[in-house]
């Protein structure tokens, strides 16, 4: 968004309080959606549940068409329709509701800078490993991406989505890669978050941040998918931190909610 | 009687001639010449088509059989003239031209004629470039045409459109039946909206009948950010498979300007039955009656209506509702402004119906007359219609209570031009009456320009 419309939003935001009947959409859970899409949503959900801001879910087939970036999950809040996480922060924070506010300047470049570790590694990891890996497009990926459609119009659906993420994983230089190597850029992109996070509980210390509801969204759902091999998870488990920092997250604000 | 089949030249002192010099017994060769024009029987001996290329010989047969059946030289010019124009309308050939003989050869009769039809050849790949005029949108149109490609009058043809509406490619073939030309099937490919029809045309007494199978891939997007957000719902990719018959009656003298005769049209589609997502069955009739009045005016009275009924529990999809008002519809309202709406956005309906009552005259004092100024005409209009969803749960007499209810209306008069047989411009003053919330209004001066009007 260029910086006249944020500044609108952003207005526009500021004015009303968080509705009661505040939207989430993706797409279906159970025959549709995609390792890298269920990631994405489940970070957005985890933050606006760390802000204490309900929010319904909805699955919606077309729910990809209906987001106006193209991309999985956007919130209907009001009369705003908002997509992607980092829009979103900026969103609520419009709306008063911030976790990283008690950060000081240091702090928040390098939450900015792991969250674009974790964005450029774990997501495009993802979605290499669904649609530039064979098997496991053939298998999990295509099949579900195309599920809600009829004959011919699936198939089409399917393998143009497909070569667009081909295509974009050139341009980026991930083309190239083996699977060995994307599963080792993994890797070092966990090392890297499980030194930083330590032994402390989140990642800035007692308070949750985006950037933890951003790597809990991706790890959990890692460890939770069922791919064609197990090496992406078994990967991340070697890391107990990160696992026991899953779980704690999962505790403190999945569970708690749902009984 | 026949003094000379020529005319006497004439005569005076300078040509030194003397008329009685050229009057002579008329010859025999002249009588016997004046009894084949008139009426002894011939006998067509040979049909030969000269100048085919690459068209089979098989397809020219069935157009040019009938010259055969000549009786005499008048029959025979009258045949070999319908078999030109026949050879014309296959859309091969650029010029035909015919030659009557009398035979000649081994097996030639004395009465014998051989009739030959010589024919040049329509080029491999034509191009065109169009301008249309559609309900309220224009397009320029760019085509490719590759006429009679195998021989037997098959047409594929080329199109891309862009126009203020919507831009779109097409592909098409069409292949008529040997022997049959009004019956033939056209396969239509066209993109975003991808669609494809199979559709034989067949006539059945004075009804003109219509099958088709479509396919249509349909995308749909928000072209605005600040589109509704049931507009937004509807986004996405969807394909429709649907069946639909057609029957037509029509009577009218013309298809623009009527003066006498009525049009029924009826249309019924059902569509998930053959695979795709969308599923429904949708049911349209057209109905006009002209009358001619005192002064060369015309009374024309049209009434359209259609139900859309979602089969499956799912739905209704956008681009499958009916959508009404504008210019070409209920005048003195904005183009498809009628109706449910959120936000500023109008999603169609399941139900509508609409109903227009016009009185055409010629321009008054009839400037132009015989030539440009019968292309005008003056209208006095009065519109009626609405469009809203029925809840089908309940039986007829609700949904027709919903249909009555919340009534549009709109009167008004314009000047009205006719382009070709096929489009017509409208420039009309309108006032609109009965207006909902919701909907939005043109009045004033509208101008229209389109193929089908109420």
């Amino acid at each position: 968004m260029s910086l006249a419309a944020d500044a609108f939003v952003s207005q526009m935001a500021a004015a009303e309080p968080w509705p009661e009947n505040a939207t989430l959409y993706q797409p279906l859970k159970e025959d549709q959606i995609l390792l890298s899409d269920c990631a994405s949503s489940l970070a957005v959900q985890a933050y606006l549940r760390m802000c204490d801001l309900p929010v319904q879910v909805v699955c919606k087939a077309n729910a990809e068409y209906m987001s106006p970036s193209g991309k999985i999950p956007f919130i209907h809040v009001g009369n705003q329709v908002v997509s992607e996480l980092g829009p979103i922060v900026q969103f609520t924070k419009a709306k008063g509701h911030s976790l990283s506010d008690g950060l000081d300047d240091v702090q928040r470049a390098e939450m900015k800078a792991y969250m674009e570790l974790v964005n450029n590694m774990l997501l495009t990891a993802e979605l290499y490993i669904q649609w530039c890996d064979d098997a496991t497009a053939a298998e999990i990926s295509r099949p579900r991406y195309s599920s809600p459609y009829s004959w011919p119009l699936s198939n089409i659906l399917a393998y143009q989505k497909q070569w667009e993420v081909r295509r974009k994983m050139n341009a980026i230089g991930w083309g190239g890669k083996t699977l060995e190597q994307v599963y080792e850029d993994v890797s070092q992109c966990c090392q890297a978050l499980s030194q930083r996070l330590g032994t402390q509980p989140y990642f800035f210390n007692k308070q949750p941040t985006e950037l933890d509801a951003l790597v809990f969204g991706h790890l959990f759902t890692i460890l939770t998918t069922r791919l064609t091999s197990t090496e992406l998870a078994e990967r991340i488990k070697s890391y107990s931190n990160l696992l026991s920092f899953c779980r704690r997250i999962e505790q403190s604000y999945f569970e708690s909610k749902s009984s | 009687m026949d003094t000379s089949l020529d005319p006497l030249p004439m005569h005076g002192r300078d040509l030194g001639v003397n008329a009685d010099d050229w009057v002579e017994p008329p010859e025999p060769e002249q009588e016997a010449k004046q009894e084949i024009l008139e009426n002894k029987d011939v006998v067509v001996q040979h049909v030969n088509i000269q100048g085919l290329g690459r068209t089979k010989e098989d397809l020219l047969g069935y157009e040019i059989s009938d010259v055969f059946h000549a009786k005499n030289l008048i029959d025979v010019m009258k045949k070999a003239h319908v078999a030109r124009q026949r050879l014309l309308r296959l859309g091969i050939f650029n010029e035909v031209e015919v030659l009557i003989d009398t035979s000649e050869g081994a097996d030639a009769l004395p009465n014998g004629l051989d009739v030959t039809f010589e024919v040049t050849e329509i080029k491999r790949l034509t191009g065109s470039y169009n301008t249309m005029v559609g309900n309220n949108e224009g397009s320029m149109v760019l085509g490719l045409k590759l006429p009679n490609m195998f021989g037997r009058a098959e047409k594929l043809t080329f199109q891309f459109s862009y126009g203020t509406k919507e831009t779109s490619y097409g592909l098409s073939f069409f292949k008529p039946q040997p022997g049959h030309f009004e019956r033939n099937w056209d396969k239509d490919f066209s993109n975003r909206v991808l669609h494809l029809a199979v559709l034989p045309q067949f006539p059945l007494g004075m009804t003109n009948h219509t099958l088709k199978w479509e396919g249509v891939w349909r995308e749909l997007g928000c072209l605005a950010r600040s589109a509704s957000f049931a507009v937004r719902e509807e986004s996405g990719h969807s394909l429709k498979s649907a069946l639909s018959h057609t029957v037509s009656i029509d009577s009218r003298n013309s298809a623009i300007f009527p003066s006498r005769g009525a049009l029924l049209r009826i249309n019924q589609e059902l569509a998930g039955y053959t695979g795709g997502d969308a599923s429904f069955l949708k049911e349209d009739f057209e109905l006009q009656l002209n009358r001619r009045l005192f002064w060369d005016s015309v009374l024309s009275a049209s009434l359209w209506g259609g139900m859309l009924y979602p089969i499956g529990g799912q739905p209704s999809c956008i681009a499958d509702r009916f959508y009404l008002g504008g210019p070409t519809s209920v005048r003195g309202f904005g183009m498809y402004s009628i109706g449910p709406q959120s936000e500023g956005d109008y999603l169609g309906g399941e139900a509508y119906w609409a109903g227009g009552l016009h009185l055409y005259t010629p321009l008054p004092f009839r400037p132009g007359k015989g030539g440009f100024g019968d292309l005008f005409r003056t209208h006095f209009f009065l519109n009626a219609g609405n469009l809203c969803n029925l809840n089908y749960g309940e039986g007829p007499r609700a949904h027709l209570q919903k249909l009555a209810e919340c009534i549009r209306w709109s009167y008004g008069a314009g000047i009205v031009l006719r382009l070709g047989n096929i489009a017509r411009l409208e420039l009309n003053y309108c006032v609109p009456m009965g207006v909902q919330s919701g909907d939005r209004i043109c009045d004033g001066v509208q101008f229209g320009a389109g193929i089908r009007f109420l």
